[in-house]
């Protein structure tokens, strides 16, 4: 099955990334950053792009990048996600870089995916990560043309890695219908959020006649930002598969090493039978994941069905591995000092991020019956 | 000639679908295969086999399923020829082999007892011996097919002094004689699929053993896999049983007949029941990739707990659906009907061939690698285990 064969290459890379996340992401540096006001290390991100192309890697070579595609994101992204890696690589690469390869828009991709690649760009898309079912993308801001050029007011609530963001990539509506703008990440107001997860950050943005280049043509951003929440979909399903299968791992290791009553409780069924249903979940997850990658890959017409449904399966997936992993660890699991509830943050709050499941769930039902 | 063009050819030659797909011509077709090796291809050729690969054995079972011939790949899926191969005396193997691939013999299973379920090596049917016969007592239960079997494959208690696993041989036994009792047993779906078993002074002979004496657990070990490896695909999807994938389309045009396709909590449920069948597929597929590229794979013993999941899942949706029609069954209210067999039925899966506790316990050592299941009875001689 083309889908689930892995060519060497793809081993390669998986162990690359993850050699490199072994050094500049252990969970001392996660706590650490998470703490910091910027909630990543500049100098590692720079590296990621230097040493690894990781920002480049769905950019084509001619911006600069390595031209790859959805199923290396993938792999990227399921490595990003075991490390709980604090960088804004999500938001840089699964959305903006993912957005402006979408647009019809030449001049744009050869003004800003270059600066992508080389790491000297961090970027995002100003959708409201949350909730797209009632508040759609570019339902909160207004673009108007003027003499100037154009102009938005109106805010976002959500801005995944907003803060941090030297370009925001903004949908809005215009009288022609909803567009796409570019807009300088210092000329918006930025209000770094308190957030549950603290190695993923989210901005409310604010835009009161701000300036913005048009991306694309006037009124035509819809089918784009559709397509690109999808991928952004898949890429986020593959952080969470990545994620919860490395906090399965770890709770089995915890289970072999603690010891009560005089044995590893992880000789207990109570403990065991929680553990297998939890492989299953975390295995169905990657594989989800990888199917949605390499569809994506492969152009199939049913992707936006297929998105949904798979990220739907991998927010759910993740929510019970990292919850049932503080269960599992008992009282240590309870206490800050124990990594599990750094992951259960991550869990619940990317399982809020560009639709929950239930939204996910309504959205493949309808796509898959038309 | 390569494998494919020389099977090819041999089917091109032999194989007419439209006369020999049924009946008599089908049962000499199948003797055909047998006779020319294709039907167990990866077994030597002494033992009716061509003594192929693997991988040509899947490609002579590619081109028997291209043309849709039967009676190939038996090599990997006739458990009883398998293990009769596997373990029996020569003479034995002259006997059963060749009539058990053409299909003559017809078999049963007799391992399952009212006391030994899930822990298999408890059984206390006991086999005596009797000059060159064993004389055999015991019980046997969820025997399907044993009114109508020739040979069932007996699980029995040979020596009781030593610890249970050691104490079990292995038998071809006759079905057909005075001392076989053969009760069937009505299911909670009313249906009567299995029987009950009784040997009262039932006799075998020894040149009917499969393995040595006291080696029976071995050779059960062996069946036992070569029957998983079929079971996967035998998970009924309704009465008539279809396929697997057109239930899933099946309960969106259920929740369109029965009004409820605008009802959102429904749709929640159909969108679950969707990704539960959708992503065990690609576990499935998955799982055939990893093995492929030589690597084992976790994936593929899953199978069984996630297909229990999803068979209760969609059950208890169908139910919903169905509301109170789901009190009336019978051929006037199939929707009620249909949501409680299935939801019965059910149990088949998450019981049969290992219940789902059992399958986790495996999942977790043999996967998971966490520590095994402390069992009291494990080094104790069975005369002294407790029963019940």
């Amino acid at each position: 099955m083309p889908a689930f064969a892995v060519p060497p290459e793809h081993a390669d890379l998986r162990a690359a990334v993850r050699r490199f996340l072994t050094e500049c992401s252990p969970e001392a540096e996660v706590r650490r950053l998470m703490e910091t006001g910027a909630g990543h290390d500049p100098a590692v991100w720079k590296r990621m792009a230097g040493e690894l192309g990781l920002q480049g890697l769905i950019v084509p070579a001619d911006h600069g990048g390595a031209g790859a595609g959805r199923v290396e994101l993938g792999i990227v992204l399921e490595e990003a996600g075991r490390a709980l890696l604090c960088a804004p690589l999500f938001a840089t690469v699964a959305l903006a870089a993912t957005l402006l390869l979408e647009c019809d828009d030449a001049d744009a991709q050869a003004r800003y995916l270059p600066g992508i690649a080389t790491g000297d760009t961090v970027a995002t898309v100003a959708v409201s990560a949350a909730d797209p079912g009632r508040r759609p993308p570019g339902s909160g801001v207004a673009a108007a043309g003027t003499a100037e050029g154009w102009r938005l007011t109106g805010e976002e609530p959500y801005v995944v890695d907003g803060h941090a963001a030297d370009l925001l990539l903004v949908p809005a509506r215009t009288p022609a219908g909803l567009s796409l703008f570019a807009v300088d990440g210092r000329l918006a107001q930025r209000h770094p959020l308190q957030t549950v997860d603290r190695t993923r950050r989210l901005a409310r943005v604010t835009f009161a006649d701000t300036p913005g280049e048009l991306l694309g043509r006037d009124g035509s951003a819809g089918p784009v930002l559709d397509r690109t929440l999808d991928l952004a979909a898949v890429a986020l399903a593959s952080e969470q598969a990545g994620a919860a299968a490395f906090v399965l791992e770890r709770t089995v290791a915890y289970a072999k090493e603690r010891v009560q009553f005089g044995r590893p409780i992880g000789g207990f069924q109570a403990i065991k039978h929680m553990l297998a249903d939890l492989l299953l979940e975390s295995e169905s997850a990657i594989s989800a994941a990888r199917w949605a990658a390499a569809a994506a890959d492969e152009g199939d017409p049913d992707l936006p069905a297929l998105a949904s449904l798979v990220r739907a399966y991998c927010s759910d997936a993740f929510v019970r591995i990292a919850a049932d992993s503080i269960q599992i660890h008992g009282g240590i699991g309870f206490t800050w000092e124990q990594a599990a509830h750094l992951y259960l943050r991550r869990a619940r709050t990317s399982a809020q991020l560009l639709g929950d499941a239930a939204y996910h769930r309504e959205r493949h039902l309808q796509r898959s019956m038309t | 000639m390569s494998v494919r063009a020389e099977v090819a050819a041999w089917l091109a030659a032999e194989w007419d679908p439209a006369t020999m797909s049924a009946g008599r011509p089908r049962t000499e077709f199948v003797a055909a295969v047998v006779e020319a090796g294709w039907a167990a291809p990866r077994w030597p050729r002494r033992w009716f086999g061509r003594g192929l690969s693997d991988d040509d054995g899947h490609v002579v079972e590619e081109e028997f399923r291209r043309v849709g011939a039967p009676g190939s790949g038996q090599d990997r899926h006739n458990l009883y020829a398998a293990t009769v191969l596997s373990f029996g005396s020569d003479a034995l193997k002259e006997r059963f082999v060749g009539p058990m691939l053409r299909g003559e013999v017809a078999m049963c299973l007799l391992y399952s007892e009212p006391g030994a379920g899930s822990d298999l090596a408890a059984v206390r049917t006991r086999a005596v011996p009797d000059g060159d016969e064993w004389v055999v007592d015991g019980q046997k239960v969820w025997t399907s097919s044993a009114r109508t079997a020739d040979y069932g494959m007996l699980l029995c208690r040979t020596d009781w002094s030593v610890p249970k696993h050691r104490g079990l041989s292995f038998f071809l036994f006759p079905m057909r004689q005075p001392g076989v009792e053969v009760r069937p047993l009505r299911q909670i779906t009313g249906e009567s699929e299995f029987n009950e078993v009784f040997l009262t002074g039932a006799r075998v002979p020894d040149e009917h053993r499969l393995g040595g004496l006291g080696e029976g657990w071995r050779v059960l070990q062996t069946a036992l896999a070569y029957e998983r490896s079929v079971m996967g695909d035998r998970a009924r999807a309704g009465r008539s049983d279809r396929g697997m994938a057109e239930v899933g389309d099946e309960l969106v045009r259920l929740a369109a007949e029965t009004g409820r396709l605008g009802d959102p909590v429904v749709r929640q449920d159909l969108a679950r029941v969707a990704a539960l069948r959708t992503v065990n597929e690609w576990n499935a597929l998955r799982a055939k990739a990893e093995v492929e590229q030589g690597s084992s794979s976790s994936v593929m013993s899953l199978g069984k707990l996630a297909m229990s999941r999803i068979l209760h899942e969609s059950a208890r949706v169908r139910t919903a659906l169905a509301g109170p029609r789901a009190m009336v069954e019978g051929p006037e209210e199939p929707i009620g009907d249909e949501a409680t067999f299935l939801a019965l039925n059910a149990y088949f899966t998450s019981i049969g061939g290992g219940t789902d506790q059992i399958q986790r316990n495996i999942i977790a050592e043999r996967i998971l690698g966490l520590p095994k299941e402390y069992e009291v009875d494990r080094d104790v001689p069975f005369s002294e285990v407790r029963g019940g």
